[in-house]
């Protein structure tokens, strides 16, 4: 009986991760909105002297064209968070669908051409196919997004149809079945979202390997283009002067980088946690 | 013959039918799983093969840039076989990758598979170093912490892992450059020596850096697995015989739990080579991955869908291998 007490908890676990990743997350975006704004420096200024250390004028220092390292970071909030989030929507969305379909589709042939298909894209490294595909389709934010989508869709697919067969199964399908609801509707309201729950749950996970793959895009210089202000880019242009000494340009935005993935880590592991709680209950 | 006798000899009948079945079993989805790796493998020759056909313009004259004569690109087009038909071209690709025939790059004229074949074995080589180092740090710190009883072990190793798998490998190992080359003066940014023992000196760092993402993400399926062993009762039974430690920590908890691992190991193969790709183009290794990129920088097509379409077959082949091997550790696993 004392173990039990013991073991009973005021706060649900999973909450501090929660809150912590919210709260890391909330504080990088209102920067990005707010000191892009109010700094005196524009991100593309050449105002001040090139790679002075960070001082007082300029808090993370300057680069090598002397732009302030500190605006920059957070001028690349938006562009780096708001890409990897595309990308990880349209393949949550166009995945979780296809992925359903041949769940509960009862076509055997097309089942299988498809689902090797599946398994033909999936064999390829991820960040490795992104980048062949950026060979043929060019550099660029709306190439990383197309490119990221037609590589990861597949990996949804294939979570959402084991998903779909065990959901296809249920009871409550079975049900609305039986009172007589068109297939559209089961699909949507009862199958769909059952099926989400866990390609959602993969999607969070998936956004740090996004939000990293953007970066490291840039990084190889295939990604986002300059002169705009990216964390991978950023750290491209700062990584030949790290060795001489001059380490600010690459690791204030490195840090950024890993600030906005620890964030998410945090969410999703906080998530996980509670899920996993919940179902044990 | 006694009644219990009788139930006796039936059993073992019983016995070796289920296990000639077994064997049956095993054999029908060995070869089941073989057929499957056969057929991903034609399409991730398949997928490579049409990737070229992704481009919106014209791939010939991005390539070519956008000051050629009419006459250049109708060439450039007829030596890359790109004016047949698309049923024939895939042939050529086709029964020349079973040839070992990967084609030509459009601008140095060399042999793509030679090119792969000098530089696939740095790339291997840092992977094979990345997974060494990885189960050294793996395997002590997954015992450990499912051994501890400490609430606080448990939630630090939770924290450090998420934290791990968020950073970057570019950013983390050019953070090891900072720290081991330019502070301590003990690995070199770049440069490279061929022979073995000596090329170390330089792969050491990236194979380092590429724990990074290797590392949590094997530690926790193998922390989760030891604690599932640890329920099992012959893990008891092994306690209160008493074993050596040594034989304990192996027999009874490391080797029933490695199956999950060493299948997901497989499977991060693909993860790995993304993560050696990079680490080629920053510390300058004469790997695969730096080929790779200077192609796309290129627009060298057919080193690109040949590179890409090779990485894709190594993953095939590891998964395949992961699923045989994790097999032959832990029989419940089933072959899917």
């Amino acid at each position: 009986m004392t173990t039990e007490v013991k073991k009973k908890k005021f706060i649900k676990e999973g909450t501090f991760g929660i809150y912590t990743g919210f709260f890391m997350l909330g504080s990088l975006i209102v920067a990005g909105l707010i000191i892009p704004r109010v700094s005196k420096y524009k991100p593309n200024d050449l105002a001040s002297m090139p790679l002075a250390p960070p001082s007082r004028a300029n808090w993370f220092g300057t680069d090598v064209l002397g732009r302030d390292v500190f605006v920059r970071v957070f001028d690349a909030v938006f562009i780096d968070l708001g890409t990897a989030i595309i990308g990880v929507s349209i393949p949550l969305v166009v995945g979780t669908v296809i992925g359903t379909l041949l769940g509960i589709s009862q076509n055997k042939r097309v089942n299988s051409l498809v689902g090797s298909i599946i398994d033909g894209i999936n064999a390829f490294p991820f960040l490795v196919f992104v980048i062949a595909m950026i060979a043929f389709i060019g550099p660029g934010v709306g190439s990383i997004v197309l490119a990221i989508s037609l590589v990861n869709w597949a990996r949804y697919a294939r979570i959402a149809r084991t998903r779909a067969v065990v959901v296809n199964q249920q009871g409550y399908v079975e049900a609305a079945r039986t009172l007589g609801f068109s297939k559209k509707r089961i699909l949507f309201k009862h199958i769909i979202p059952n099926v989400s729950s866990e390609t959602r749950a993969y999607a969070l996970s998936d956004f740090i390997i996004v939000i990293i793959a953007v970066a490291a895009l840039s990084f190889l210089g295939l990604g986002i283009k300059p002169p705009q202000a990216e964390w991978g880019g950023m750290i491209r242009d700062g990584k030949d002067l790290l060795t001489v000494g001059f380490w600010w340009p690459t690791v204030f935005p490195g840090i950024a980088l890993c600030w906005a993935g620890i964030a998410v880590a945090f969410i999703s592991e906080g998530l996980t946690r509670r899920m996993r709680e919940v179902g044990t209950r | 013959m006694s009644e219990s006798q009788k139930t006796a000899a039936s059993q073992d009948v019983k016995m070796e039918v289920e296990k000639n079945r077994n064997r049956a079993a095993l054999r029908r989805t060995f070869f089941g799983r073989v057929i499957r790796s056969v057929v991903v493998a034609f399409w991730v020759m398949v997928i490579a093969f049409s990737l070229i056909r992704l481009s919106p313009g014209d791939p010939v004259r991005m390539a070519l840039g956008a000051d050629v004569t009419e006459e250049a690109v109708e060439e450039f087009r007829t030596q890359l076989g790109l004016d047949k038909g698309v049923l024939t071209q895939f042939w050529d690709y086709f029964s020349g990758i079973l040839r070992g025939d990967l084609g030509y790059s459009y601008f140095s004229g060399r042999d793509v598979t030679e090119i792969v074949g000098t530089h696939l074995p740095v790339t291997l080589m840092i992977i094979g170093l990345s997974i060494g180092f990885a189960a050294i740090i793996s395997i002590p710190l997954a015992l450990y912490v499912a051994m501890s009883k400490s609430n606080t072990v448990n939630y630090l190793f939770r924290a450090l892992t998420s934290i791990s798998l968020a950073i970057p490998g570019f950013f983390l190992a050019l953070m090891g450059l900072l720290v081991f080359g330019v502070y301590f003066n003990i690995a070199p940014a770049a440069g490279y020596e061929g022979a073995f023992p000596a090329n170390l000196k330089y792969l050491w760092l990236p194979a380092l850096a590429n724990c990074g993402s290797l590392v949590p993400v094997l530690a926790r399926v193998l922390h989760s697995s030891i604690v599932d062993t640890l329920d099992e009762e012959f893990v008891e039974t092994g306690v209160i015989r008493g074993v050596r430690k040594g034989k304990f920590y192996w027999s009874y908890l490391l080797r029933p739990s490695l199956a999950p691992t060493v299948v997901l190991l497989s499977y991060m193969v693909g993860v790995m080579i993304g993560g050696t790709v990079i680490m080629e183009t920053i510390f300058s290794l004469p790997g695969i991955g730096r080929e790779l990129i200077t192609a796309v920088d290129g627009r060298d097509y057919p080193v690109v869908q040949s590179i890409a379409m090779i990485f894709g077959l190594i993953v095939v082949f590891f998964s395949f291998v992961g699923d045989l091997t994790g097999y032959l550790l832990d029989r419940r696993v089933t072959l899917s």
